[in-house]
């Protein structure tokens, strides 16, 4: 069968519930799957087990910034998303060494477009992906966010047709 | 300890790294065929995803206790009044407050949650479509062997520290 978007949409869609109902991916609500918060989490959770000071708060106590369900060890989606892509892209034949041609896609700039992905989707806390499971699970505020990176996506693309 | 979460995410994972890498999923990448070259192929998934997730709370709402609180704008608030009666702030909580995440995540100030999704979200979609892909769709292409989504990945990491260590506790300071 041929995997196209919409089929994979929905099942991510029951699997984001799912992850919240079955296997104790709360609290925060909503939190089944989100990249940019998980890796978030991940990623605090090593450095602050490295250089304690970075997660020490002034009585002593560690505080590790992230959703709370990550405290103990840390979810792992993003390690999952890695394996299962390279597997994809290995079974199908599709693995290939590239680069991106445009010169804003370059490996140095997209490294200064990664640091200002994260910071805006942390800001109101979760990638496109988290943004609409939140919305689903009527959050008034989240519904706002997407709405606004439709707006911020529509400016993108004026912004490329000026470019190309 | 419950290592529930973890393992079961790692699986999540897999499952959705295999089939984003088949279906090319990019909901950013979504939009910007949609505007550009006015293609719904991306677009459907978003819908669908949407369609989805919406049917899977309103159905395990009945079966797990985990989904007490799910329409937010009705029950979030119950949330609220019990994290606040724990921090002595006293306010009645407005429908608007949104799901716990952001940086100033218990402040009572509907009117900052919401400047924070206008200027987050604005943000997001400009630069994923700068970047060409949502985050999601940047993990796949670094598992394809794109060095452009690889070197992507380390910003993304860095990004986080960044975040926690510079700009929230500004945010914070500006809107709390």
């Amino acid at each position: 069968m041929r995997m196209t978007a919409a089929i994979a949409g929905g099942i991510f869609g029951l699997l984001g519930a799912a992850g919240q109902a079955f296997f104790h991916v709360i609290p925060p609500p909503a939190y089944g799957i989100c990249i940019a918060c998980h890796m978030r989490d991940m990623v605090n959770w090593i450095v602050a087990h490295i250089y304690p000071i970075y997660g020490l708060k002034a009585g002593g106590a560690m505080i590790i910034p992230g959703g709370p369900v990550s405290y103990n060890f840390p979810l792992l989606t993003i390690i999952g998303i890695l394996i299962g892509a390279v597997i994809a892209a290995s079974v199908n034949k599709e693995f290939k060494w590239k680069v991106m041609r445009v010169w804003w896609q370059k490996p140095w700039a997209e490294f200064f477009l990664g640091i200002l992905v994260m910071i805006s989707a942390l800001t109101f806390g979760g990638c496109p992906v988290r943004t609409a499971l939140k919305a689903v699970y009527l959050d008034i505020t989240a519904i706002i966010g997407l709405i606004m990176i439709g707006v911020g996506v529509f400016v993108g693309c004026q912004v490329l047709r000026k470019l190309t | 300890m419950d290592l529930l979460p973890p393992i079961a995410t790692i699986f999540l994972g897999l499952i959705m790294g295999y089939l984003g890498q088949r279906a090319r999923m990019c909901f950013v990448g979504g939009m910007r065929d949609y505007y550009l070259v006015k293609d719904t192929y991306l677009l459907k998934g978003l819908f669908t995803f949407i369609v989805c997730a919406l049917a899977g709370f309103i159905l395990f709402q009945f079966v797990s206790p985990a989904i007490k609180t799910f329409p937010w704008f009705l029950d979030g608030s119950a949330v609220f009044a019990k994290k606040w009666a724990a921090m002595g702030v006293t306010a009645s909580p407005s429908s608007l407050l949104p799901v716990p995440g952001d940086p100033i995540t218990w402040s009572p100030k509907a009117w900052a949650h919401i400047i924070l999704a206008i200027l987050g979200g604005f943000g997001l979609g400009f630069f994923s479509c700068m970047a060409g892909g949502c985050p999601f769709r940047q993990h796949i292409m670094a598992a394809e062997g794109s060095k452009s989504a690889i070197v992507y990945l380390v910003g993304f990491a860095l990004g986080a520290i960044i975040f926690h260590r510079f700009v929230a506790p500004l945010i914070k300071a500006i809107l709390a």
